[in-house]
Protein backbone atom coordinates (compact mmCIF):
# COMPACT_ATOMS: atom_id res chain seq x y z
CA UNK A 1 0.00 0.00 0.00
CA UNK A 2 1.34 3.46 -0.92
CA UNK A 3 1.79 6.25 1.62
CA UNK A 4 -1.56 7.75 2.65
CA UNK A 5 -2.47 11.23 1.34
CA UNK A 6 -3.64 12.28 4.79
CA UNK A 7 -2.31 10.87 8.00
CA UNK A 8 -3.78 11.76 11.38
CA UNK A 9 -1.43 10.43 14.06
CA UNK A 10 -2.43 9.96 17.73
CA UNK A 11 -4.39 13.19 17.63
CA UNK A 12 -5.62 14.64 20.92
CA UNK A 13 -7.67 17.80 21.38
CA UNK A 14 -8.68 19.23 24.74
CA UNK A 15 -10.82 22.28 25.41
CA UNK A 16 -9.93 23.10 29.00
CA UNK A 17 -10.91 19.96 30.92
CA UNK A 18 -13.03 18.55 28.09
CA UNK A 19 -11.35 15.87 26.01
CA UNK A 20 -12.79 16.18 22.48
CA UNK A 21 -10.37 13.76 20.79
CA UNK A 22 -7.85 11.38 22.26
CA UNK A 23 -5.25 9.25 20.50
CA UNK A 24 -7.08 9.18 17.18
CA UNK A 25 -5.12 7.85 14.18
CA UNK A 26 -6.66 7.73 10.73
CA UNK A 27 -5.00 7.20 7.34
CA UNK A 28 -6.78 8.33 4.20
CA UNK A 29 -5.51 6.69 0.99
CA UNK A 30 -5.24 8.78 -2.17
CA UNK A 31 -8.21 8.31 -4.48
CA UNK A 32 -10.46 6.82 -1.82
CA UNK A 33 -13.69 7.93 -0.22
CA UNK A 34 -13.15 7.65 3.51
CA UNK A 35 -15.93 8.25 6.02
CA UNK A 36 -15.75 9.08 9.70
CA UNK A 37 -18.96 8.29 11.53
CA UNK A 38 -20.07 8.43 15.12
CA UNK A 39 -22.89 9.66 17.34
CA UNK A 40 -23.33 13.36 18.11
CA UNK A 41 -20.48 14.68 20.23
CA UNK A 42 -18.10 11.91 19.14
CA UNK A 43 -15.53 14.47 17.95
CA UNK A 44 -16.11 14.26 14.19
CA UNK A 45 -16.36 18.00 13.56
CA UNK A 46 -13.43 18.63 15.90
CA UNK A 47 -11.34 16.25 13.78
CA UNK A 48 -12.22 18.17 10.61
CA UNK A 49 -11.54 21.51 12.27
CA UNK A 50 -8.09 20.37 13.37
CA UNK A 51 -7.20 19.04 9.91
CA UNK A 52 -8.23 22.38 8.33
CA UNK A 53 -6.42 24.50 10.92
CA UNK A 54 -9.43 26.05 12.66
CA UNK A 55 -8.63 24.28 15.94
CA UNK A 56 -5.19 23.47 17.29
CA UNK A 57 -4.17 19.93 18.24
CA UNK A 58 -3.17 19.40 21.89
CA UNK A 59 -1.12 16.34 20.98
CA UNK A 60 -0.28 14.22 17.96
CA UNK A 61 0.15 15.49 14.42
CA UNK A 62 -1.44 15.73 11.00
CA UNK A 63 0.49 14.93 7.82
CA UNK A 64 -0.70 15.85 4.33
CA UNK A 65 1.27 14.33 1.50
CA UNK A 66 4.04 13.55 3.97
CA UNK A 67 4.32 17.07 5.40
CA UNK A 68 3.13 18.33 8.77
CA UNK A 69 0.20 20.73 8.48
CA UNK A 70 -1.11 20.93 12.04
CA UNK A 71 -0.56 24.41 13.49
CA UNK A 72 -0.64 26.11 10.09
CA UNK A 73 -3.31 28.78 9.43
CA UNK A 74 -6.38 27.56 7.48
CA UNK A 75 -5.51 29.56 4.35
CA UNK A 76 -2.07 27.90 4.12
CA UNK A 77 -3.59 24.45 4.54
CA UNK A 78 -6.08 25.22 1.78
CA UNK A 79 -3.25 26.33 -0.49
CA UNK A 80 -1.56 22.98 0.07
CA UNK A 81 -4.60 21.29 -1.46
CA UNK A 82 -7.11 20.65 1.32
CA UNK A 83 -10.59 22.14 0.85
CA UNK A 84 -13.71 21.75 2.94
CA UNK A 85 -17.41 22.39 3.29
CA UNK A 86 -19.17 23.38 6.50
CA UNK A 87 -21.86 21.61 8.50
CA UNK A 88 -24.29 24.53 8.59
CA UNK A 89 -22.97 26.04 5.36
CA UNK A 90 -20.73 29.10 5.44
CA UNK A 91 -21.55 30.68 2.10
CA UNK A 92 -21.01 34.32 1.23
CA UNK A 93 -24.75 34.98 1.46
CA UNK A 94 -24.99 38.34 -0.30
CA UNK A 95 -22.97 37.13 -3.27
CA UNK A 96 -24.31 35.23 -6.26
CA UNK A 97 -23.55 31.53 -6.64
CA UNK A 98 -21.05 32.39 -9.37
CA UNK A 99 -19.24 34.94 -7.17
CA UNK A 100 -19.00 32.42 -4.35
CA UNK A 101 -17.13 30.09 -6.67
CA UNK A 102 -15.02 33.00 -7.97
CA UNK A 103 -13.71 33.55 -4.44
CA UNK A 104 -12.53 29.93 -4.43
CA UNK A 105 -10.86 30.45 -7.82
CA UNK A 106 -9.19 33.69 -6.65
CA UNK A 107 -5.53 32.70 -6.68
CA UNK A 108 -5.79 30.56 -9.81
CA UNK A 109 -7.00 33.43 -12.01
CA UNK A 110 -5.06 36.29 -10.49
CA UNK A 111 -4.32 39.55 -12.25
CA UNK A 112 -2.10 42.29 -10.86
CA UNK A 113 -3.44 45.14 -8.74
CA UNK A 114 -2.44 47.70 -11.39
CA UNK A 115 -4.49 45.95 -14.06
CA UNK A 116 -7.38 45.60 -11.62
CA UNK A 117 -7.21 49.32 -10.84
CA UNK A 118 -7.64 50.39 -14.45
CA UNK A 119 -9.61 47.32 -15.58
CA UNK A 120 -6.92 46.64 -18.16
CA UNK A 121 -6.51 43.77 -20.62
CA UNK A 122 -4.98 41.37 -18.07
CA UNK A 123 -7.92 41.96 -15.74
CA UNK A 124 -10.47 41.41 -18.52
CA UNK A 125 -8.79 38.16 -19.59
CA UNK A 126 -8.44 36.68 -16.11
CA UNK A 127 -11.96 37.75 -15.11
CA UNK A 128 -13.51 36.17 -18.21
CA UNK A 129 -11.53 32.95 -17.78
CA UNK A 130 -12.46 32.75 -14.09
CA UNK A 131 -16.15 33.27 -14.84
CA UNK A 132 -16.11 30.55 -17.47
CA UNK A 133 -14.42 28.12 -15.07
CA UNK A 134 -16.84 29.03 -12.27
CA UNK A 135 -19.79 28.29 -14.55
CA UNK A 136 -18.25 24.87 -15.36
CA UNK A 137 -17.88 24.05 -11.68
CA UNK A 138 -21.49 25.05 -10.98
CA UNK A 139 -22.59 22.83 -13.83
CA UNK A 140 -20.56 19.97 -12.38
CA UNK A 141 -22.59 20.04 -9.15
CA UNK A 142 -25.90 20.55 -10.92
CA UNK A 143 -26.28 24.28 -10.38
CA UNK A 144 -26.28 25.38 -14.03
CA UNK A 145 -28.87 28.14 -14.34
CA UNK A 146 -28.42 29.32 -10.75
CA UNK A 147 -25.27 31.36 -11.48
CA UNK A 148 -26.78 34.71 -10.62
CA UNK A 149 -28.99 33.67 -7.72
CA UNK A 150 -27.90 35.12 -4.38
CA UNK A 151 -26.37 32.28 -2.34
CA UNK A 152 -28.62 32.95 0.66
CA UNK A 153 -31.69 32.63 -1.57
CA UNK A 154 -30.83 29.11 -2.82
CA UNK A 155 -32.68 26.14 -1.29
CA UNK A 156 -30.64 24.30 1.32
CA UNK A 157 -29.76 21.31 -0.87
CA UNK A 158 -28.35 23.63 -3.51
CA UNK A 159 -26.41 25.62 -0.90
CA UNK A 160 -24.73 22.35 0.08
CA UNK A 161 -23.72 21.66 -3.50
CA UNK A 162 -22.59 25.27 -3.99
CA UNK A 163 -20.22 24.75 -1.05
CA UNK A 164 -18.78 21.71 -2.83
CA UNK A 165 -18.30 23.72 -6.05
CA UNK A 166 -16.63 26.53 -4.11
CA UNK A 167 -14.31 24.08 -2.37
CA UNK A 168 -13.44 22.40 -5.70
CA UNK A 169 -12.60 25.83 -7.14
CA UNK A 170 -9.51 25.99 -4.92
CA UNK A 171 -8.21 22.88 -6.77
CA UNK A 172 -7.89 20.55 -3.78
CA UNK A 173 -6.39 17.09 -3.78
CA UNK A 174 -8.34 16.27 -0.62
CA UNK A 175 -11.96 17.30 -0.17
CA UNK A 176 -13.38 17.32 3.36
CA UNK A 177 -17.14 17.26 3.72
CA UNK A 178 -18.75 18.09 7.07
CA UNK A 179 -22.10 16.25 7.26
CA UNK A 180 -22.94 16.80 3.58
CA UNK A 181 -26.21 14.85 3.82
CA UNK A 182 -27.65 16.42 6.98
CA UNK A 183 -31.05 17.94 6.27
CA UNK A 184 -31.23 16.56 2.73
CA UNK A 185 -34.14 14.52 1.31
CA UNK A 186 -33.53 11.00 -0.03
CA UNK A 187 -33.49 12.13 -3.67
CA UNK A 188 -31.01 14.86 -2.83
CA UNK A 189 -28.76 12.35 -1.05
CA UNK A 190 -28.74 10.18 -4.19
CA UNK A 191 -27.76 13.21 -6.29
CA UNK A 192 -25.00 14.02 -3.81
CA UNK A 193 -23.73 10.42 -3.97
CA UNK A 194 -23.57 10.64 -7.75
CA UNK A 195 -21.56 13.88 -7.58
CA UNK A 196 -19.04 12.42 -5.11
CA UNK A 197 -18.59 9.15 -7.03
CA UNK A 198 -18.16 11.13 -10.24
CA UNK A 199 -15.52 13.33 -8.61
CA UNK A 200 -13.50 10.30 -7.61
CA UNK A 201 -13.94 8.48 -10.91
CA UNK A 202 -13.18 11.38 -13.24
CA UNK A 203 -10.84 13.55 -11.20
CA UNK A 204 -9.25 11.03 -8.85
CA UNK A 205 -10.40 13.17 -5.93
CA UNK A 206 -9.72 11.92 -2.42
CA UNK A 207 -12.71 12.56 -0.17
CA UNK A 208 -12.96 12.45 3.61
CA UNK A 209 -16.50 12.91 4.83
CA UNK A 210 -18.03 12.85 8.24
CA UNK A 211 -21.66 12.07 8.74
CA UNK A 212 -24.14 10.09 10.70
CA UNK A 213 -26.47 9.40 7.82
CA UNK A 214 -25.65 5.71 7.28
CA UNK A 215 -27.37 5.56 3.88
CA UNK A 216 -24.82 7.87 2.32
CA UNK A 217 -21.80 6.54 4.15
CA UNK A 218 -22.37 2.81 3.60
CA UNK A 219 -23.13 3.18 -0.11
CA UNK A 220 -20.15 5.14 -1.30
CA UNK A 221 -17.35 4.78 1.25
CA UNK A 222 -14.29 2.62 0.62
CA UNK A 223 -13.34 2.73 4.26
CA UNK A 224 -15.04 3.88 7.45
CA UNK A 225 -13.61 4.96 10.80
CA UNK A 226 -15.93 5.12 13.79
CA UNK A 227 -15.50 7.64 16.59
CA UNK A 228 -17.19 7.56 19.97
CA UNK A 229 -16.48 9.89 22.89
CA UNK A 230 -13.38 11.20 21.12
CA UNK A 231 -11.81 7.80 20.48
CA UNK A 232 -11.64 5.58 17.44
CA UNK A 233 -13.57 2.41 18.25
CA UNK A 234 -13.58 0.66 14.87
CA UNK A 235 -12.32 0.92 11.33
CA UNK A 236 -12.69 -1.10 8.15
CA UNK A 237 -14.70 -1.56 4.99
CA UNK A 238 -18.43 -0.78 5.32
CA UNK A 239 -19.46 -4.41 5.92
CA UNK A 240 -16.96 -4.94 8.74
CA UNK A 241 -18.05 -1.73 10.43
CA UNK A 242 -21.72 -2.59 10.06
CA UNK A 243 -21.18 -5.87 11.92
CA UNK A 244 -18.82 -4.57 14.60
CA UNK A 245 -20.40 -5.05 18.05
CA UNK A 246 -18.58 -1.92 19.29
CA UNK A 247 -20.29 0.15 16.62
CA UNK A 248 -23.70 -1.32 17.28
CA UNK A 249 -23.23 -0.62 20.97
CA UNK A 250 -22.26 2.99 20.29
CA UNK A 251 -25.18 3.61 17.97
CA UNK A 252 -27.95 1.54 19.52
CA UNK A 253 -26.94 1.15 23.15
CA UNK A 254 -25.69 -1.72 25.34
CA UNK A 255 -28.86 -3.87 25.31
CA UNK A 256 -29.28 -3.78 21.56
CA UNK A 257 -25.73 -4.96 21.03
CA UNK A 258 -26.46 -8.08 23.12
CA UNK A 259 -29.62 -8.65 21.14
CA UNK A 260 -27.81 -8.38 17.82
CA UNK A 261 -24.80 -10.34 19.04
CA UNK A 262 -26.77 -13.34 20.32
CA UNK B 1 -29.86 46.24 -20.32
CA UNK B 2 -28.13 47.40 -23.52
CA UNK B 3 -28.97 51.08 -22.92
CA UNK B 4 -27.31 51.04 -19.50
CA UNK B 5 -23.64 51.32 -20.53
CA UNK B 6 -24.64 54.11 -22.94
CA UNK B 7 -26.42 55.93 -20.12
CA UNK B 8 -23.42 55.53 -17.85
CA UNK B 9 -21.09 56.90 -20.55
CA UNK B 10 -23.47 59.82 -21.20
CA UNK B 11 -23.74 60.62 -17.49
CA UNK B 12 -19.96 60.39 -17.08
CA UNK B 13 -19.41 62.69 -20.06
CA UNK B 14 -21.86 65.27 -18.69
CA UNK B 15 -20.26 65.00 -15.25
CA UNK B 16 -16.76 65.44 -16.70
CA UNK B 17 -17.84 68.42 -18.80
CA UNK B 18 -19.45 70.01 -15.74
CA UNK B 19 -16.28 69.50 -13.67
CA UNK B 20 -14.09 71.05 -16.40
CA UNK B 21 -16.48 73.95 -16.97
CA UNK B 22 -17.11 74.65 -13.26
CA UNK B 23 -14.11 76.96 -12.62
CA UNK B 24 -15.20 79.25 -15.44
CA UNK B 25 -18.81 79.40 -14.32
CA UNK B 26 -18.77 79.38 -10.53
CA UNK B 27 -17.72 81.97 -7.97
CA UNK B 28 -14.67 81.44 -5.77
CA UNK B 29 -16.81 80.55 -2.75
CA UNK B 30 -18.54 77.72 -4.61
CA UNK B 31 -15.27 76.40 -6.02
CA UNK B 32 -13.91 76.38 -2.49
CA UNK B 33 -16.96 74.38 -1.43
CA UNK B 34 -16.43 71.91 -4.31
CA UNK B 35 -12.81 71.41 -3.22
CA UNK B 36 -14.03 70.81 0.31
CA UNK B 37 -16.51 68.21 -0.96
CA UNK B 38 -13.81 66.46 -3.02
CA UNK B 39 -11.24 66.42 -0.21
CA UNK B 40 -13.78 65.18 2.32
CA UNK B 41 -14.95 62.55 -0.18
CA UNK B 42 -11.38 61.20 -0.41
CA UNK B 43 -11.22 60.86 3.36
CA UNK B 44 -14.61 59.13 3.51
CA UNK B 45 -13.63 56.92 0.55
CA UNK B 46 -10.99 55.44 2.85
CA UNK B 47 -13.71 54.67 5.36
CA UNK B 48 -15.87 53.08 2.65
CA UNK B 49 -12.98 50.71 1.82
CA UNK B 50 -12.17 49.61 5.36
CA UNK B 51 -15.60 49.69 7.02
CA UNK B 52 -17.95 49.30 4.05
CA UNK B 53 -16.08 46.81 1.85
CA UNK B 54 -13.90 44.93 4.34
CA UNK B 55 -16.34 45.23 7.26
CA UNK B 56 -13.82 46.53 9.83
CA UNK B 57 -15.28 49.38 11.89
CA UNK B 58 -12.58 52.05 12.03
CA UNK B 59 -12.57 55.34 13.95
CA UNK B 60 -8.96 56.09 13.03
CA UNK B 61 -9.79 58.14 9.93
CA UNK B 62 -9.24 61.50 11.68
CA UNK B 63 -5.78 60.36 12.73
CA UNK B 64 -4.86 59.52 9.12
CA UNK B 65 -6.20 62.89 7.94
CA UNK B 66 -4.20 64.70 10.63
CA UNK B 67 -1.00 62.81 9.78
CA UNK B 68 -1.47 63.57 6.08
CA UNK B 69 -2.07 67.28 6.68
CA UNK B 70 0.54 67.86 9.39
CA UNK B 71 3.11 65.53 7.80
CA UNK B 72 3.16 67.26 4.43
CA UNK B 73 2.95 70.75 5.99
CA UNK B 74 5.92 70.02 8.29
CA UNK B 75 7.94 68.52 5.41
CA UNK B 76 7.30 71.74 3.48
CA UNK B 77 8.08 74.25 6.23
CA UNK B 78 10.99 72.44 7.89
CA UNK B 79 12.68 70.77 4.91
CA UNK B 80 11.32 72.68 1.94
CA UNK B 81 9.72 69.61 0.35
CA UNK B 82 6.96 70.96 -1.89
CA UNK B 83 3.42 69.74 -1.14
CA UNK B 84 2.98 68.06 -4.53
CA UNK B 85 5.80 65.71 -3.53
CA UNK B 86 5.26 65.74 0.24
CA UNK B 87 1.60 64.68 0.16
CA UNK B 88 2.19 61.42 -1.79
CA UNK B 89 5.31 60.63 0.28
CA UNK B 90 3.53 61.16 3.60
CA UNK B 91 0.49 59.25 2.34
CA UNK B 92 2.60 56.20 1.55
CA UNK B 93 4.09 56.29 5.05
CA UNK B 94 0.59 56.66 6.57
CA UNK B 95 -0.58 53.73 4.42
CA UNK B 96 2.18 51.60 6.00
CA UNK B 97 1.10 52.78 9.45
CA UNK B 98 -2.48 51.86 8.54
CA UNK B 99 -1.30 48.42 7.46
CA UNK B 100 0.45 47.85 10.78
CA UNK B 101 -2.65 49.09 12.63
CA UNK B 102 -4.65 46.61 10.53
CA UNK B 103 -2.49 43.73 11.75
CA UNK B 104 -4.02 44.52 15.14
CA UNK B 105 -7.27 42.97 13.85
CA UNK B 106 -5.61 39.62 14.60
CA UNK B 107 -6.26 40.34 18.28
CA UNK B 108 -9.25 42.68 18.38
CA UNK B 109 -12.49 42.72 16.41
CA UNK B 110 -15.91 44.38 16.37
CA UNK B 111 -16.61 46.89 19.13
CA UNK B 112 -13.13 46.48 20.55
CA UNK B 113 -11.60 47.34 17.19
CA UNK B 114 -13.76 50.48 17.07
CA UNK B 115 -12.50 51.47 20.52
CA UNK B 116 -8.87 50.69 19.69
CA UNK B 117 -8.99 52.75 16.48
CA UNK B 118 -10.70 55.57 18.37
CA UNK B 119 -7.80 55.49 20.80
CA UNK B 120 -5.42 55.93 17.86
CA UNK B 121 -7.28 59.12 16.88
CA UNK B 122 -7.07 60.40 20.47
CA UNK B 123 -3.36 59.56 20.73
CA UNK B 124 -2.47 61.29 17.44
CA UNK B 125 -4.42 64.40 18.47
CA UNK B 126 -2.67 64.49 21.86
CA UNK B 127 0.71 64.03 20.21
CA UNK B 128 0.00 66.99 17.88
CA UNK B 129 -1.02 69.20 20.79
CA UNK B 130 2.03 68.32 22.86
CA UNK B 131 4.72 68.57 20.15
CA UNK B 132 4.76 72.39 20.24
CA UNK B 133 8.15 72.76 18.58
CA UNK B 134 7.16 71.15 15.29
CA UNK B 135 3.34 71.31 15.17
CA UNK B 136 2.68 74.60 16.93
CA UNK B 137 0.90 72.78 19.71
CA UNK B 138 -2.68 73.66 20.61
CA UNK B 139 -2.42 76.91 18.63
CA UNK B 140 -1.88 75.01 15.39
CA UNK B 141 0.35 75.85 12.41
CA UNK B 142 0.00 77.65 9.07
CA UNK B 143 0.18 75.58 5.88
CA UNK B 144 2.45 76.81 3.06
CA UNK B 145 0.75 77.30 -0.32
CA UNK B 146 0.64 74.45 -2.83
CA UNK B 147 3.43 75.26 -5.30
CA UNK B 148 3.72 73.50 -8.61
CA UNK B 149 5.52 74.48 -11.84
CA UNK B 150 6.45 77.82 -10.27
CA UNK B 151 2.85 78.75 -9.52
CA UNK B 152 1.31 79.14 -6.08
CA UNK B 153 -2.16 77.64 -5.71
CA UNK B 154 -4.04 79.14 -2.80
CA UNK B 155 -7.66 79.90 -3.64
CA UNK B 156 -10.40 77.32 -4.15
CA UNK B 157 -10.42 78.15 -7.85
CA UNK B 158 -6.69 77.35 -8.14
CA UNK B 159 -6.58 74.29 -5.90
CA UNK B 160 -9.63 72.95 -7.74
CA UNK B 161 -7.31 71.76 -10.55
CA UNK B 162 -5.38 69.60 -8.10
CA UNK B 163 -8.01 68.36 -5.65
CA UNK B 164 -10.78 67.43 -8.08
CA UNK B 165 -8.65 65.44 -10.60
CA UNK B 166 -6.83 63.57 -7.79
CA UNK B 167 -10.15 62.71 -6.14
CA UNK B 168 -11.64 61.60 -9.47
CA UNK B 169 -8.63 59.38 -10.25
CA UNK B 170 -8.57 57.70 -6.84
CA UNK B 171 -12.35 57.32 -6.94
CA UNK B 172 -12.01 55.42 -10.24
CA UNK B 173 -9.21 53.22 -8.88
CA UNK B 174 -11.27 52.27 -5.82
CA UNK B 175 -14.35 51.67 -7.95
CA UNK B 176 -12.41 49.37 -10.31
CA UNK B 177 -10.59 47.47 -7.59
CA UNK B 178 -13.90 46.88 -5.83
CA UNK B 179 -15.11 45.22 -9.01
CA UNK B 180 -12.02 43.02 -9.23
CA UNK B 181 -10.83 40.04 -7.18
CA UNK B 182 -9.75 42.46 -4.42
CA UNK B 183 -13.30 43.71 -3.88
CA UNK B 184 -14.58 40.14 -4.02
CA UNK B 185 -12.10 39.08 -1.35
CA UNK B 186 -13.12 42.01 0.90
CA UNK B 187 -16.80 41.13 0.45
CA UNK B 188 -16.07 37.47 1.24
CA UNK B 189 -14.20 38.42 4.42
CA UNK B 190 -17.02 40.75 5.46
CA UNK B 191 -19.57 37.95 5.12
CA UNK B 192 -17.65 35.00 6.58
CA UNK B 193 -14.08 35.20 7.73
CA UNK B 194 -14.04 31.46 8.43
CA UNK B 195 -15.08 30.55 4.90
CA UNK B 196 -12.80 33.15 3.30
CA UNK B 197 -9.83 31.75 5.21
CA UNK B 198 -10.85 28.19 4.28
CA UNK B 199 -10.82 29.26 0.61
CA UNK B 200 -7.14 30.14 0.94
CA UNK B 201 -7.52 33.90 1.44
CA UNK B 202 -5.06 35.33 3.96
CA UNK B 203 -7.75 37.22 5.87
CA UNK B 204 -5.35 39.10 8.14
CA UNK B 205 -3.36 40.44 5.19
CA UNK B 206 -6.49 41.61 3.39
CA UNK B 207 -7.81 43.35 6.49
CA UNK B 208 -4.45 45.04 7.06
CA UNK B 209 -4.42 46.10 3.39
CA UNK B 210 -7.89 47.63 3.82
CA UNK B 211 -6.57 49.68 6.75
CA UNK B 212 -3.54 50.61 4.66
CA UNK B 213 -5.82 51.86 1.86
CA UNK B 214 -7.95 53.83 4.32
CA UNK B 215 -4.76 55.38 5.72
CA UNK B 216 -3.54 56.32 2.24
CA UNK B 217 -6.85 57.88 1.16
CA UNK B 218 -7.27 59.67 4.50
CA UNK B 219 -3.75 61.10 4.31
CA UNK B 220 -4.12 62.27 0.69
CA UNK B 221 -7.45 63.88 1.64
CA UNK B 222 -5.88 65.50 4.71
CA UNK B 223 -2.86 66.64 2.71
CA UNK B 224 -5.06 68.30 0.07
CA UNK B 225 -7.50 69.86 2.54
CA UNK B 226 -4.65 71.47 4.51
CA UNK B 227 -3.57 74.07 1.87
CA UNK B 228 -7.26 74.72 1.17
CA UNK B 229 -7.90 75.81 4.75
CA UNK B 230 -4.29 77.18 4.94
CA UNK B 231 -4.20 76.52 8.69
CA UNK B 232 -4.05 73.33 10.78
CA UNK B 233 -5.81 73.34 14.13
CA UNK B 234 -5.39 70.15 16.20
CA UNK B 235 -8.93 70.59 17.56
CA UNK B 236 -10.22 69.68 14.09
CA UNK B 237 -8.72 66.17 14.20
CA UNK B 238 -10.42 64.66 17.23
CA UNK B 239 -12.96 61.98 17.91
CA UNK B 240 -15.87 64.26 16.97
CA UNK B 241 -14.40 64.66 13.49
CA UNK B 242 -13.85 60.92 13.08
CA UNK B 243 -17.50 60.29 13.96
CA UNK B 244 -18.46 63.05 11.50
CA UNK B 245 -16.64 61.12 8.72
CA UNK B 246 -18.44 57.93 9.76
CA UNK B 247 -21.79 59.77 9.63
CA UNK B 248 -21.01 60.98 6.10
CA UNK B 249 -20.25 57.43 5.04
CA UNK B 250 -23.49 56.11 6.53
CA UNK B 251 -25.69 58.80 4.95
CA UNK B 252 -23.89 58.55 1.58
CA UNK B 253 -23.69 54.77 1.56
CA UNK B 254 -20.94 52.50 2.86
CA UNK B 255 -21.06 49.99 0.03
CA UNK B 256 -20.22 52.29 -2.85
CA UNK B 257 -17.42 54.77 -3.63
CA UNK B 258 -20.17 57.05 -4.91
CA UNK B 259 -21.58 57.10 -1.37
CA UNK B 260 -18.48 58.94 -0.17
CA UNK B 261 -19.02 61.69 -2.75
CA UNK B 262 -22.77 62.00 -2.22
CA UNK B 263 -22.45 61.99 1.57
CA UNK B 264 -19.69 64.60 1.50
CA UNK B 265 -21.75 66.82 -0.80
CA UNK B 266 -24.72 66.62 1.58
CA UNK B 267 -22.69 67.35 4.71
CA UNK B 268 -20.59 70.15 3.18
CA UNK B 269 -23.31 71.90 1.18
CA UNK B 270 -26.32 71.44 3.46
CA UNK B 271 -25.18 74.08 5.99
CA UNK B 272 -25.35 76.71 3.21
CA UNK B 273 -28.99 75.95 2.60
CA UNK B 274 -29.77 75.91 6.29
CA UNK B 275 -28.34 79.27 7.28
CA UNK B 276 -31.42 79.91 9.41
CA UNK B 277 -30.77 76.77 11.46
CA UNK B 278 -27.09 77.52 12.00
CA UNK B 279 -27.11 76.79 15.73
CA UNK B 280 -29.08 73.56 15.25
CA UNK B 281 -26.87 72.09 12.51
CA UNK B 282 -25.56 69.38 14.81
CA UNK B 283 -29.13 68.37 15.50
CA UNK B 284 -29.98 68.33 11.78
CA UNK B 285 -27.02 66.03 11.05
CA UNK B 286 -27.83 63.78 13.97
CA UNK B 287 -31.44 63.41 12.81
CA UNK B 288 -30.24 62.78 9.25
CA UNK B 289 -27.94 60.04 10.52
CA UNK B 290 -30.70 58.42 12.57
CA UNK B 291 -33.15 58.52 9.68
CA UNK B 292 -30.65 56.76 7.42
CA UNK B 293 -29.66 54.13 9.95
CA UNK B 294 -33.31 53.25 10.51
CA UNK B 295 -34.84 53.70 7.05
CA UNK B 296 -32.04 53.40 4.51
CA UNK B 297 -28.97 51.70 6.00
CA UNK B 298 -27.45 51.36 2.53
CA UNK B 299 -27.31 55.15 2.19
CA UNK B 300 -28.10 57.59 -0.60
CA UNK B 301 -25.86 55.81 -3.12
CA UNK B 302 -28.22 52.82 -3.14
CA UNK B 303 -30.75 55.08 -4.89
CA UNK B 304 -28.32 55.36 -7.84
CA UNK B 305 -30.30 54.46 -10.99
CA UNK B 306 -27.17 53.18 -12.79
CA UNK B 307 -26.31 50.54 -10.22
CA UNK B 308 -26.13 47.14 -11.82
CA UNK B 309 -28.34 44.58 -10.14
CA UNK B 310 -27.10 41.21 -8.90
CA UNK B 311 -23.40 41.74 -9.48
CA UNK B 312 -22.93 44.25 -6.68
CA UNK B 313 -20.70 43.10 -3.89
Amino acid sequence: MSAPLLSVERLGVRFGGLVALSGVSIDVQAGSIHAVIGPNGAGKSTLLNVITGIYQASEGRVLFDGERIDGEPPSRINRRGVARTFQNTELFGEMSALENVLVGLDRHFACGIASGAIHGAAWRRSEAAARARAAELLDQVGLAGDEHVEAAALPFGKQRRLEIARALATRPRLLLLDEPAAGLRAAEIDALNAILLDLRARHGMTILLIDHVMALVMKISDRISVLNFGQKIAEGVPDEVRRSPEVIKAYLGEKASHAVGS
Amino acid sequence: MSTRPALVILASAIGLAALVAAPAMLAEFHLFQLCLVAGTALVVLGLVVVTGFAGQLSLAQSAFVALGGYGSAILATAWGVPLWLGIPLVSIVVALLGYVLGLMTLRVAGHYLALATMAVTAIVQLALIHSDSITGGAAGMPVPPFEILGRQLQTGGELYWVIVPVTAALFLVVHNLNRSRIGRAFAAIRQSETAAEAMGLNVLRYKAAAFGASGFLGAVGGGLLAPLSSYLDPAAFGITQTVYFLAIAVVGGMMSPLGAVIGSAVFVLLPDFLQAFQSYLGLVFALLLLVFIVLRPTGLASLNPFRRGGEGT
